[in-house]
């Protein structure tokens, strides 16, 4: 006993010692980076962007698509070769709510850090907005969709988003299920998070406004492999269509497991779910037919414009095709560094650029901000999975006609 | 409010046959993994936490076959003699790999701890260390992504009863976790080894008197106990499709309640915890709406273990009659 108590002590004492440890060293990185302020090479000035979104995990695919976009960015200024140096500072919180906020204590204290794109997803933005807004730290979000998110800090300076909320997803999906899909009864099923919760209600509340009958509902754990219990229930329920809140690696998993169990009923997913990601989860056989929308559109060299152009680059400089995000990745980081080429190289003049920019030409939209951070249009465009392969079908307000 | 708690007996009522084929598929191998757990405890009296990377090893040396046998994912699915032969080759390979990680485990991180006379609060630590270890490898090695397995076994509509899809692969995952149990219950029982195994978890001292080779058992054990979890690697796999990095902490987690649920350091016990934690999600999820089936189902647990505070069959492993 005496002995097993000394271990714990011991224990004890070797935890508050590393801890010491440990902050004094996170203490002694702060000060350094402070010291790194407006350092200078060759008398050209360095600027960093953070990045902050999953680089690993669950959902990484989506974060990595928005940083190779404003990679793409940052190439583009540094090549021109004005005299500042843009840099990139790369912050992986695997979308977690629960990482986001050791990775802020990283970037925030980080004075080279100007402004950030991302976060990249709603629950992590949720995590960390105070303190972004105490911080005056601006950040441009490509992706983070729940409706809520604006009032998270009532009046919030530092939160923009340039893409399209889940309430304007919503009313896009529901516009497409109602003209399109036409079904008398759907089966709705959520993964408990911030996003595909948020997204999922929406969506609910549409439906059901739409006279669809809309009782069977469900959420899963996306942490497990087993959707049995789910697949079960929308199986009984004798659906014509499941709609999924949540993101790709759960979604395409879903899909392969109700169509395994003979359920013909369409499946739709949103923005979450978009990405290759979803038939390395389904399988081709398994996803084929999958619906998927998004208020974003997929960036392909073939597209005419910017957008073809933007595709052809990022081809170029990471090696694949654009994904999900990837051009607003790419606007995110633009607008950040148009603002400090105009002369705001601080925090605070790099928030008040962006917070009163009129408009932006962006390669994703034109892009304008409301005054609560939101931004003022949004094309909802529907995506099927078709041997193994995403294929645009066009936006649900031309398809709902 | 849609997705608050429902309370809905009539779902259960028509979805009965369904749930409770999918929570027996399941619990078969929560019940294989339990059973890792509970051989340890049974003779070191130790919860072995790096047993859910045991498995996961099984996991990718299941898809790694399936690589080394030249299938691709867009591959048609085997039948016949090449299915056998493939799930054969699958399952020994995943065993060799599970049982081999899980007797080096034993010899780097516990044995030396158990000679120096450590507690047994140290051994509990260097578990969770080698199993964060084993995921960062892992991890590391083949990326945080979902690898995808190709489809080895169709899943084929066999019959329908009272509403319940009997299908091949969730039959296979059944009786191959059940002969393998079986297997397991009888070595223990029956063969020489077994009665050392039998003797070290009664009293280790009296077993080493009368000449039970104690490193030897409990060598023996994680080598047991490594073996089925990477046949529970294979089930899994082929069922489920998919292998990452972090692919055992659930099941780890669930078949580590299962063994607690049908008393650890009982064999018989693993399996009953097993099947009734796979049915007991599934009907709970059910009942309650999925967000609930985790809350039922450890409330269940925690019932369990107020009344009967060794688990539901609560017999040690030494005690088990042959």
């Amino acid at each position: 006993m005496l002995r097993r108590r000394n271990t714990v002590g011991r224990l004890g004492i070797a935890l508050l010692l590393s801890s010491v440890v440990l902050g004094a060293c996170g203490g002694g990185g702060g000060s350094k980076n402070k010291a790194s302020e407006g350092g200078s090479t060759n008398g050209k000035k360095t600027v960093a962007l953070g990045f902050v979104g999953p680089l690993t995990g669950d959902s990484a695919n989506l974060g990595v698509n928005i940083r190779d976009g404003a990679k793409v960015a940052i190439d583009e200024w540094n090549k021109k070769g004005g005299p500042i140096t843009y840099q990139l500072k790369e912050f992986d919180t695997q979308g977690d709510p629960a990482q986001a906020p050791t990775q802020k204590d990283r970037y925030i204290p980080d004075a080279s850090v100007l402004g950030i794109v991302g976060p990249a997803f709603s629950g992590e933005t949720k995590a960390v907005l105070p303190d972004l807004e105490q911080a005056g730290l601006v950040m441009i979000s490509a992706s983070a969709t729940n409706a809520a998110l604006p009032t998270v800090v009532p009046n919030s300076k530092v939160f923009h988003r340039i893409i399209a909320d889940d309430d304007v997803q919503a009313q896009g999906v529901s516009d497409y299920v109602v003209k399109v899909i036409k079904p008398k009864k759907v089966a709705l099923i959520n993964d408990n998070t911030e996003y595909g919760k948020g997204l999922w209600e929406g969506v609910v509340k549409l439906l059901t406004a739409a006279k669809i009958d809309t009782t069977t509902t469900d959420s899963v754990d996306p942490k497990s492999q087993d959707f049995s219990a789910a697949v079960n229930k929308v199986k009984a329920a004798k659906v014509d269509m499941v709609f999924y809140g949540g993101y790709y690696s759960e979604a395409g998993r879903l899909k392969k497991q109700l169509s395994d169990a003979g359920v013909k009923a369409k499946f739709l997913s949103g923005d979450g779910s978009l990405d290759p990601g979803f038939i390395t989860s389904s399988g081709a056989a398994g996803g084929e037919g999958a619906l998927l929308t998004c208020p974003c559109r997929l960036a392909t060299p073939d597209l005419p414009g910017k957008a073809g152009q933007f595709a052809t680059s990022y081809k170029a400089l990471n090696g694949r095709d654009p994904g999900t995000y990837s051009s607003e990745g790419y606007d995110a980081a633009s607008m950040l560094i148009a603002g400090i080429e105009a002369g705001n190289d601080t925090r605070a003049k790099l928030l008040s650029y962006v917070d009163t920019l009129s408009s932006f030409d962006g390669v994703s939209k034109k892009i304008e901000f409301a005054p609560n951070g939101n931004i003022k249009a949004g094309d909802v465009f529907v995506y099927e999975v078709k041997a193994g392969k995403l294929t645009e079908l066009g936006q649900t307000s031309e398809l709902a006609k | 409010m849609h997705n608050d708690i429902q309370f809905c007996l009539t779902c259960l009522r028509d979805q009965f046959w369904p749930q409770t084929l999918d929570g027996l598929t399941l619990g078969a191998i929560y019940a294989l993994i339990a059973l890792g757990y509970t051989l340890v405890y049974g003779v070191l009296k130790l919860i072995n936490f790096a047993h859910s990377e045991i498995f996961m090893i099984g996991v990718f040396a299941s898809l790694f076959t399936l690589h080394g046998l030249g299938m691709q994912p867009a591959d048609p699915s085997k039948t016949g003699v090449a299915l056998v032969f493939t799930l054969a080759a699958m399952t020994l390979v995943a065993m060799a790999a599970s049982g081999g990680a899980a007797v080096i485990i034993e010899r780097i991180a516990y044995r030396p701890l158990r000679r120096r006379g450590a507690p047994r609060l140290a051994a509990l630590i260097t578990a969770i260390g080698v199993s964060l270890f084993l995921q960062e490898l892992f991890a590391a090695r083949y990326g945080r992504n979902l690898l995808g397995f190709p489809r080895v076994m169709e899943k084929h509509h066999l019959a329908s009863v009272a509403g319940a899809d009997i299908r091949s692969d969730k039959l296979l995952v059944i009786f191959g976790a059940l002969i393998l149990m079986l297997a397991l219950d009888r070595f223990v029982a029956l063969s020489r080894l077994g009665r050392g195994i039998r003797a070290t978890s009664q009293d280790p001292e009296t077993a080493a008197l009368m000449g039970v080779n104690i490193d030897r058992v409990i060598m023996l054990t994680f080598l047991l106990g490594g073996m089925l979890a990477g046949a529970a690697g294979t089930l899994y796999g082929v069922f489920f499709e998919s292998a990452r990095y972090n692919i055992g902490f659930l099941p780890g987690i669930k078949a580590f309640t299962a063994a607690v649920l049908g008393g650890i350091g009982n064999i018989r016990g693993a399996l009953v915890g097993g099947l009734a934690l796979g049915l007991l999600e599934n009907y709970g999820a059910t009942v309650l709406g999925g967000q609930w089936k985790d809350v039922f189902a450890f409330s269940v647990l925690v019932l369990v273990l107020m009344f009967r505070p060794t688990g539901l069959l609560g017999e040690s492993l030494g005690r088990a009659r042959a």
